[in-house]
């Protein structure tokens, strides 16, 4: 390894411990125009607050923004040195024919535009044999000539092209992987596989080279992001290359915060979303809800570990005579059917507030039933007692499936 | 071990409506895992108990719901009920799906599968409730349309009743009627015309009892991880839940793929007035998930805001029904397009081949072959929205000409000579919305779906024009496209047998099927592959349902308008469909015979000889 590479490395990767958060902003020249980038500029300025360990941009960008990386404490900046039309959306993207791999910025340019790395991409799949070689080979000319000026290569390998099937993608991947290792790659970028025990079949084809995981298009939700850092990193992966999930978040500054608190202070999940252990009160948004009783299942599975709707604790019901429209029956905590219990049996959890039954107490006599003002108290019939919410105990299972965000929990 | 709690009840029930007979039998386990559920299962039972070239309208057809070891559980689409019988249409097997709560509530109630055969006396309901099996008469229901018996049905038994019913086309034997459940619709291959042949207007369905799977925990943890990919793809996050399944309208007609005037072309000059975006902007008032546990809500209700059918609320249109009604007919009038759903909908027909069949009238009219006497004074001329209404009330009600036009596209042109080269079919099934002279993929698609021309058996389009998984050269014949259609085919059999919504597909891979697949049941499939192989052994017994009933290499054939005629304009301008060179491709990577037979080898090697 040359002296330049190691110093350069090091700014990409945080060495106390050799992890990284990267903040890519090159999509509109890779996918075409894209939410959240219409001004890379303010973006940037907003989202720096988040301390990325790095930002990855295409050359163009580097030139025109050099006063926002020339800052002292700026971040490391990463240039992509090729373009590919495999990403392209939507409209302009057609017809793809081929996938295209071109040169963009030889090493020398980017170490005139301030590069600390290099970014480029490596494409397993190929449908031609002779384009899968042609490819390959560029890869490592790239690998090589950025090594002799001490430039540290990333490389970023995803499955494209005519071979990738929806069984294989995994074993091409690492594939891709283990040929980038071969040919000199200095860090690794891929795309997520989805569950932790096939990114650690990635991360161990990688041979020590640290692998970043790329965030792909934006999770519905903040919760998902970080989950999917969260297993990465648990996988043995060294960060993150967050765009979308950042730059189209509400709060992209916040959200790298949290990222940085995932990798480089390894907290969990629920700790930096803050919600532990907290009494929560549940709030159906009926305008939200789609009618499809994700819900009604997953709380049956959460309380008797079968799915019935019909030993669920809330439910979906069509609203009128409008067609399709829906609302979530849920407990609204009012505390009625606690005053109508006649032996006790029911009380509200002092510290959480939640609803619990002394089932030893309950005779199933049914008075909470009748007195539920909104019906959505239940009766089971086999067990004899009623079905009540308890927020499955401070983590309601509803409010996290429920597809559209239709229950919201609400601290109270 | 049995089945029973690894993702199935374990249970088959069987009702013979000419003697009003009830039975069950256990769900054998070796054919569970060899065929999963859903398509598989129904098509073996198909198999199984239909007597070789028996008329489909003959009492003996079993009519077969069948659910997949993956309904009613956490997946997501969880209810989609998959409806097997024999084709009045193409008269091959036909397998179609419902969305709507059917397929759990079955479930809930204690059977995987329903098999319905013989003809009731009078028209008839079947009622399951929580396991009790009745028929009753539904002289009441007779003659109503599918909102109102379904509204009828609810009012009388109760309002968590789930039902399948059919329509007034149906009942009169329409061979273009599907089965409706909430409005939704099995909609294609005629499977209400099976329905309304054994007088059976309606079933209703109720249960209690849980579905237990072999590790809850491991799958619910593996369900968690599909939701969150749906949540991550651009399709099912974004684009379906906004914009319908219309929301590639554009990117199709961009392609040239958008088929225009009975597929003269692949451009439509005005699809920017039927796009997703502009159905999002103008009629749709409301998003829902049309089948349990659904997250991309690609379902639409419009309202129509003005002009002659004011007021009227639409269940949809989908991509299929806006090509069929619009690009296919010329017409870019919104209004009229959901009306004449509607107008199907209620009447309980498929939008798909009644729009074909409509193009197909057009281009007729076009060429001076049919006049407007002969279609009751209609003048059929392309665009015009008024003649297309009035074409599909006719068709739905079986009034008029419509009663020679619901036959079909095949059966029409036989009546006029030398029109059967644009008699745009594939065994008599009316051809969906990809034009495949510019997506090569779907033209064999087309050609070796086992219910006729089907853009839903290997979905190539997803690669050729939407760029899935990186995308494939839409021009391209070779053996690389045969194989991609047919992992596409595979891929697409086990989702129809597990069973799940084919949207799934388009954020999940095979992989994350897999892992859902093998805590829910217990199976030991060792990989993806392994799972991948369930639906080459589905295709597989379908493929011999069809020779048994003398369906040949003879019929994997196109329409010549897509064989010789070049496509006029577009980035495919000037493509034919390269069908020869790809189907004797597809039979060899198959491991069938010159003539499309599966060879004995084969049917050994996936084990079939086991269970046939």
């Amino acid at each position: 390894m040359t002296l330049g590479k190691d110093i350069r490395l090091n700014n990409i990767l945080n060495p106390s411990d050799g992890r990284c958060v990267m903040f890519p902003v090159d999509h509109n020249f890779i996918v075409g125009p894209i939410k959240g980038l219409e001004n890379v500029e303010e973006t940037l300025k907003r989202a720096l607050k988040g301390r990325p360990d790095a930002v990855m941009v295409s050359p163009g960008q580097a030139k025109r923004l050099s006063h926002i990386f020339g800052k002292r404490g700026a971040p490391a900046l990463v240039i992509r040195g090729d373009w590919s039309n495999a990403f392209r959306e939507k409209i302009y993207a057609l017809p793809a024919r081929k996938v295209q791999e071109v040169l963009i910025a030889h090493p020398k340019d980017l170490i005139h535009l301030g590069a600390t790395g290099a970014v480029i991409y490596f494409f397993t799949g190929y449908g031609d044999e002779n384009e899968q070689d042609q490819h390959y080979k560029r890869i490592t000319w790239f690998i090589k000539n950025y090594e002799k000026v001490g430039l540290p290569c990333q490389v970023c390998v995803i499955p494209v092209g005519e071979r990738v099937t929806g069984a294989n993608f995994v074993d091409l991947l690492e594939l891709g992987v283990r040929m980038a290792v071969e040919a000199g790659a200095d860090i690794l970028e891929v795309p997520y596989t989805q569950d932790i025990t096939t990114f650690k079949r990635i991360v161990s084809a990688a041979k020590g080279v640290p692998v970043l995981c790329a965030g792909g298009p934006k999770a519905a939700r903040l919760r998902d992001s970080l989950e999917i850092a969260a297993e990465l990193l648990e996988a043995g992966a060294s960060g993150v290359v967050f765009g979308r999930q950042v730059f189209q978040s509400e709060d992209p500054a916040s959200l790298l915060n949290m990222l940085y608190a995932l990798v480089h202070e390894g907290k969990s999940v629920d700790e930096v979303m803050g919600i532990l252990g907290k009494p929560l009160r549940l709030k159906p948004l009926p305008e939200k809800c789609i009618g499809c009783r994700l819900c009604e299942i997953i709380c049956s599975s959460s309380h008797a570990s079968s799915f019935s709707p019909y030993k669920s604790r809330l439910h979906v019901e069509e609203v009128g005579d409008a067609f399709k429209k829906f609302k979530p029956l849920v407990c609204t905590l009012c505390g009625s059917c606690v005053k109508a219990c006649p032996t006790g049996a029911l009380e509200l959890n002092p510290e959480l507030g939640y609803l619990q039954l002394n089932e030893e107490k309950c005779t199933g006599c049914g008075k909470c039933i009748e007195a539920c003002p909104i019906g959505v108290l239940k009766f089971d019939e086999e067990a004899r007692i009623p079905l009540i919410c308890d927020r499955c105990l401070g983590d309601p299972q509803c409010v996290k499936w429920c597809p559209v965000e239709a229950i919201a929990a609400e601290v109270y | 071990m049995g089945l029973e709690g690894r993702g199935y009840v374990g249970k088959i029930l069987y009702v013979d409506l000419m003697n009003e007979k009830v039975r069950t039998e256990t769900l054998d386990e070796k054919v569970a895992s060899l065929l999963l559920g859903g398509k598989g299962l129904g098509i073996w039972l198909l198999y199984k108990l239909s007597r070789p070239r028996e008329d489909p309208l003959s009492p003996n057809t079993p009519l077969i719901f069948a659910t997949g070891p993956l309904t009613g559980t956490s997946a997501p689409t969880s209810s989609k009920t998959c409806i097997i019988t024999k084709s009045p249409a193409t008269r091959t097997v036909l397998d179609s799906y419902c969305g709507g709560f059917f397929a759990s509530e079955l479930k809930y109630s204690g059977y995987d599968c329903l098999v319905i055969t013989g003809q009731a006396e009078r028209p008839s309901i079947i009622l399951i409730d929580n396991g009790e099996v009745d028929i009753r008469a539904a002289e009441n229901l007779w003659g109503l349309t599918t909102v109102e018996a379904e509204k009828e049905i609810r009012k009388s038994l109760g309002k968590d009743f789930k039902t399948m019913v059919i329509g007034p086309a149906g009942e009169r034997l329409s061979p273009i009627a599907g089965i409706f459940s909430d409005l939704r619709c099995a909609g294609r291959g005629g499977a209400g015309t099976i329905m309304g042949s054994k007088k059976l207007k309606a079933i209703a369905v109720r249960g209690k009892e849980p579905v237990q799977v072999y590790d809850e925990r491991e799958f619910n943890k593996m369900a968690w991880i599909a939701y969150r990919t749906l949540r991550m793809s651009e399709a099912t996050a974004r684009s379906m839940p906004v914009f319908g399944t219309a929301n590639i309208l554009l990117v199709v007609n961009e392609a040239g793929a958008l088929p225009t005037r009975n597929f003269q072309s692949g451009r439509f000059e005005k699809a920017e007035e039927i796009s997703g975006e502009s159905f999002h902007e103008e009629l749709w008032i409301r998003s829902y998930g049309c089948s349990l546990n659904c997250p991309i809500a690609c379902s639409k209700i419009a309202l129509i805001k003005e002009g002659r059918f004011k007021g009227t609320v639409v269940d949809g249109p989908d991509y299929e029904t806006i090509f069929s009604f619009g690009s296919n007919c010329g017409v870019s009038d919104k209004n009229a397009i959901s009306y004449a759903n509607y107008v199907c909908d209620m009447y309980g027909i498929d939008t798909i081949s009644t729009g074909c069949i409509i193009a197909f009238v057009m281009e007729l009219y076009e060429k001076g072959l049919i006049k407007s006497q002969e279609l009751d004074g209609i003048e059929a001329t392309w665009g015009n929205a008024e003649a297309l209404v009035k074409l599909v009330e006719k068709i739905a009600k079986g009034e008029g000409v419509g009663k020679f036009l619901q036959l079909g596209v095949k059966r029409i042109s036989e009546r006029y000579p030398d029109s059967m080269s644009y008699a745009m079919q594939v065994k008599g099934l009316e051809v969906p919305g990809y034009e495949p002279r510019a997506a090569q993929g779907m033209g064999l698609c087309y050609a070796v779906s086992e219910r006729g021309a089907c853009h839903l058996r290997a979905y190539t389009a997803g690669g050729e024009l939407l760029g899935y998984l990186g995308g494939i050269d839409p021009l391209s014949h070779d053996r690389l496209k045969v194989l991609y259609a047919i992992d596409r085919q595979d891929e697409k059999a086990v989702v129809d047998s597990s069973v799940l919504c084919f949207f799934t597909l388009f954020g999940l891979r095979l992989k994350e099927i897999y892992q859902m697949i093998v805590p829910c049941t217990g199976f030991n499939y060792e990989n993806e592959i392994e799972l991948k192989a369930v639906g080459e052994r589905v295709i597989t017994i379908a493929r011999l349902f069809n020779i048994r009933e003398g369906f040949s290499k003879k019929d994997d054939k196109l329409p010549e308008r897509f064989l010789k005629t070049p496509l006029p304009e577009g980035p495919a301008k000037g493509q034919t469909v390269h069908l020869r060179q790809m189907l004797s491709e597809y039979y060899n990577a198959r491991g069938w015979n010159e003539e499309g037979i599966p060879t004995k080898e084969k049917l050994k090697q996936l084990k079939l000889t086991e269970i046939l």
